[in-house]
């Protein structure tokens, strides 16, 4: 059955992708159907950080009944990385952390492998190690990279690499120091946040083969396959033509999927085993260990304002400890030095973003580039700013909010943004009257253990240099129209976005679009595809291929009409001409062509995408635009315990334009429960650098009983004037904000102020503790 | 040592040999095809393998193929109707309650166990329900909506 309606833009539209995945057909990692000859791979990972290894027994591993092929560090001498090569894809000597591979085999069967590298035996010899920040700072600490300076890559960088800086980035406005002389009110403060595991429900796995030809194949599920092939080639030294990356279903990523982990070695080892597919699948004890986590913050702040409550200075030191690799930090520091001063207008101001390294594993951020981690400090501080200065939470922020045309960036002026309404409407939605000067909270003498708070934030969309989109339209008689986007669908709705924007634009059923799976084989080798804000990116790729479509089918039909193509249109899903009124439907075209004898022509037409920006060097060279989002929570706290109920949770985003708005509001609800996620139960656990949250009993995250009481999800629309539609891109923004609201409602709830993220109910019973004995002493 | 079992299978009488380690999972997915039981954590914590076993939910890792022995068990390829999908499903792709899809069939599962037993859940009785199933990308909002509304479009 064919909807002659198609649907429009701003009215709801069902999610294409859903189907597959709510009747089991296989799409994900390890769904694949094996072909008989299938070998099973598994990687043997460092137990220990920092340590010299010697691998025993390897010969004997590789005569173990049914491997095929095994694969140490002393194989193969391959660095890894995208800006930086601070990565070994095997470790050749000494292992930097624990979780590090050393070794990978692939086998017969999964028992095979896995019995093959129980019997080699692994002798460590313990090096002295840094683990936080503040030891891989300490002078004459252990330096985590002795060789940086030899790393491709490593001259891109503002590195230090004796002192353990992987790359610094700073911005400077005004004279931070001179402003802080006439602040009457200075509060330095100091907030941490924990490394998280981005822990995707499905763990990363894949397939790869070596065809006949010399081409590798490989059948991935990940977020960025343009990346990963430039990544894979050049560690292998293979030609990028030749690499072929499918993705099918992403079942989760948040971040984890972006840079390769896993992959380099299923294609390492897909070349040893004579063109046999080989299949490798982390199981949820290796997903832990093995890949990325996320990196954990220091952020210092030191803040002046006068008495009329306007900032007039702010100094903040972001450090991001990045473990044992920067490489997919790089981006995150660029955002959360442009977000640094939070969405607010200071005139001076001084941002200094640091990425620390030490002998945890890799990183990479968790949704959000880190700006939500980033916002965990600023908008606590503010609140603690505000009451120091007798303001309400609401006062402060709109007196000092970053408006419309503030010239921020040497090359970015503000937009209109929703920020204001925003922070407004999640306010009214849990009923706190914030204009109100003094807060009835704060004019009780106790905390009761009900309190409210309130935070906002704002995320810039910046893209990587080479990124853009390229998307591929192609229609004929038999696909009528098939569409190949560079862009993943990881459950945000990329793909319904794409059906439903060129429906619209050619004005044709939706089910005449099929959105094919992302394949790198469609692309020149040197294309680098964006991997996030792709509502944007890819948005305005269609645009222009679905413009250049229509005129090439326009004028495929004028032509044989003999009428001027301006007289005509596609209504409905035919063509149309106004001028006679003579009409065709687009199948009847792509099946029998326009006249007698004439055959069914094919359209086919590409289309790039590539974000304005300069290339000066400057910090905001590929800024975009900022999402602005605000939360305010209704908590209330067990003084006895700790515990943590959170009554009502408001959340809103300046989306521009929604298009699909029950899929904004479906992102904004799950953003929502993540953030409670992540602000209040999750922390990946190392004890002397070995991880211990290895499952989800020791790192939980949300179920459906941690959900808040109540949700109020909303959505704001300041159009953005340059964006597909007036839209801008929501769903990896839609945390920030949501840990300080919960923070500032703690403090209103039980008149203490947490500084480390996550706000356990130890951290909340033990800061009340710390208060009452103050109190009594 | 494979021994004999035999049990209905989403309507069907199945007769497998199974070594006495394998578990539910393992036969679901590797020597029936199943691909909607999901695979996540193998300890019972996720909920992804989700399955029904006579009435109930079960996570078809923490059972033993030998267990199902005499048994009946369903899952998301027994869902859809012959005139299509199940209301469930449909709900789902009409409410949202689908993100990155991973969790979605483990879902379905709890949803039709609960559903089984009481026709018209309260909210509460469903968060419940779901406590055993993890959604990362946070969606349990808009899948509890889709339940609800699927349970009331079964009246």
């Amino acid at each position: 059955m064919i909807s002659r309606k198609p649907h429009v833009i701003g009215k709801p539209f069902p999610l294409i992708e859903a189907q597959r995945k709510l009747t089991g057909v296989s799409c994900y990692a390890g769904d694949e159907e094996l072909p008989p000859d299938t070998l099973h791979a598994r990687i043997l990972f460092s137990e220990r950080p920092n340590a010299r290894f010697h691998l025993r027994n390897v010969r004997k591993a590789r005569r173990h009944p049914g491997v095929v092929a095994l694969l140490t560090g002393q194989d193969m001498t391959t660095r890894l990385g995208y800006s930086i090569e601070d990565r070994e894809l095997l470790a050749t000597s000494q292992a930097l952390y624990a979780g590090q591979p050393l070794a990978i085999v692939a086998a017969e069967t999964p028992a095979a492998a896995a019995a093959a590298l129980a019997l080699i035996q692994v002798d460590y010899e313990e090096l002295p190690k840094v683990l936080s920040i503040e030891e891989a700072l300490t002078p004459g600490a252990p330096q985590v990279h002795p060789g940086f300076a030899g790393y491709a890559g490593a001259d891109k960088l503002n590195a230090e690499p004796e002192r353990n800086v992987a790359h610094a980035q700073a911005f400077i406005r005004g004279n931070a120091d001179e402003a802080f002389a006439h602040a009457d009110a200075i509060l330095e403060r100091t907030y941490t946040a924990a490394h998280l595991q981005h822990a995707p429900l499905e763990t990363h796995g894949g397939i790869a083969q070596l065809q006949e030809d010399g081409e590798l194949f490989m059948w991935l599920h990940i977020q960025a396959p343009f990346l990963q092939r430039k990544i894979i080639s050049k560690a292998l030294r293979l030609d990028p033509a030749r690499l072929r990356i499918i993705t099918g279903c992403v079942g989760g990523s948040f971040g984890g999927k972006v840079f390769v982990s896993i992959e380099g070695l299923l294609a390492a080892i897909a070349l040893h085993v004579g063109g046999r597919p080989v299949k490798l699948l982390l199981n949820r004890e290796e997903e832990f260990k093995g890949v990325f986590i996320s990196p954990a913050m220091r952020a210092r702040i030191k803040m002046g304002a006068t008495r009329d409550g306007r900032i007039v200075a702010m100094q903040a030191a972001y450090d991001w400890n990045v473990g044992s690799s920067v490489d997919a930090d790089l981006f995150n520091m660029q955002a959360t030095t442009l977000a640094g001063t939070g969405p607010y207008a200071i005139p001076n101001v001084e941002i200094n973003t640091r990425a620390i390294y030490t002998h945890l594993p890799p990183t990479a951020p968790l949704r959000g580039l880190s700006v939500a981690q980033e916002h965990w400090a600023i908008e606590q501080h503010i609140d603690e700013m505000a009451e120091l200065l007798g303001l309400s939470p609401f006062e402060i922020r709109q007196r000092n909010l970053v408006k419309g045309g503030d010239h921020l960036f040497p090359h970015f002026t503000m937009h209109a943004s929703g920020l204001a309404t925003c922070a407004r409407q999640v306010a009214d939605a849990i009923d706190w009257r914030l204009s109100a000067p003094v807060l009835e909270e704060e004019a009780a003498p106790e905390p009761t253990g009900r309190g409210r708070g309130l935070a906002i934030g704002w995320s810039p969309i910046i893209f990587a240099d080479e990124c853009g989109s390229r998307v591929i339209i192609h229609c004929d008689a038999e696909h009528i129209c098939d569409v190949i986007v560079d862009g993943v669908d990881t459950g945000q709705g990329l793909f319904a976005f794409v059906t439903q924007l060129i429906s619209f634009e050619l004005n044709m059923p939706v089910e005449w679009v099929r959105v094919m799976p992302t394949d790198t084989g469609n692309y020149d080798p040197s294309w680098l595809a964006t991997y996030h804000n792709l509502l944007w990116s890819v948005g305005h790729a269609l645009l222009k291929a679905t413009a250049e479509l229509k005129h090439q089918i326009l004028s495929y039909v004028s032509e044989s009409w003999q009428e001027p193509p301006t007289n005509l249109d596609i209504v409905e899903g035919e063509v149309i001409s106004y001028a006679t009124k003579r009409r065709l439907s687009l199948l009847t075209l792509l099946m029998e062509g326009v006249g007698e004898g004439d055959a069914p022509p094919v359209f086919e037409v590409t289309a790039t995408y590539r974000p304005p920006h300069t290339e000066d060097g400057s910090i905001d060279g590929w800024l975009q635009f900022f999402t602005a989002t605000a939360y305010a929570v209704d908590v209330q706290v067990d003084e006895r315990t700790g515990n943590l109920t959170i009554l009502q949770m408001a959340a809103a985003a300046d989306v521009g334009h929604a298009l699909n708005p029950e899929s904004v509001r479906a992102q904004i609800k799950g953003g929502m429960i993540q953030s409670v996620s992540i602000s209040l139960l999750e922390e990946m656990i190392f004890e002397d650098g070995v991880p211990v949250s290895l499952n989800f009993s020791d790192y939980p995250i949300a179920t459906t009983a941690d959900m808040p009481q109540k949700l109020h999800p909303i959505v704001v629309e300041v159009p953005q004037q340059s964006g597909p539609y007036g839209a801008r891109d929501l769903s990896h923004h839609v945390q920030v904000g949501a840990a300080a609201a919960i923070g500032n409602a703690v403090y209103r709830a039980a008149g203490v102020r947490i500084y480390d993220l996550p706000i356990t109910a130890q951290r909340i019973y033990d800061a009340i503790q710390a208060r009452r004995q103050a109190r009594q002493g | 040592m494979k021994h004999e079992i035999q049990f209905i299978l989403n309507g069907e009488t199945r007769t497998m040999a199974v070594e006495s380690q394998r578990t539910l999972l393992e036969m679901l997915r590797e020597d029936l095809g199943l691909t909607s039981v999901k695979h996540g954590c193998s300890t019972g914590e996720c909920g992804a393998c989700s399955v029904i076993m006579n009435g109930e939910v079960v996570n078809a890792c923490m059972v033993l193929a030998v267990e199902v022995d005499a048994s009946e068990v369903m899952t998301v390829e027994g869902l859809a109707q012959d005139d299509g999908l199940h209301a469930l499903q449909k709900s789902f792709i009409d409410h949202h309650g689908v993100q990155c899809g991973y969790c979605a069939s483990g879902m379905l599962m709890s949803a039709k166990a609960l559903l089984n037993r009481t026709s018209r859940p309260h909210e509460e009785e469903i968060r419940e329900a779901l406590v055993g199933n993890l959604c990362r990308c946070g969606a349990y909002a808009d899948i509890i909506k889709s339940i609800q509304v699927a349970s009331r479009a079964r009246r």
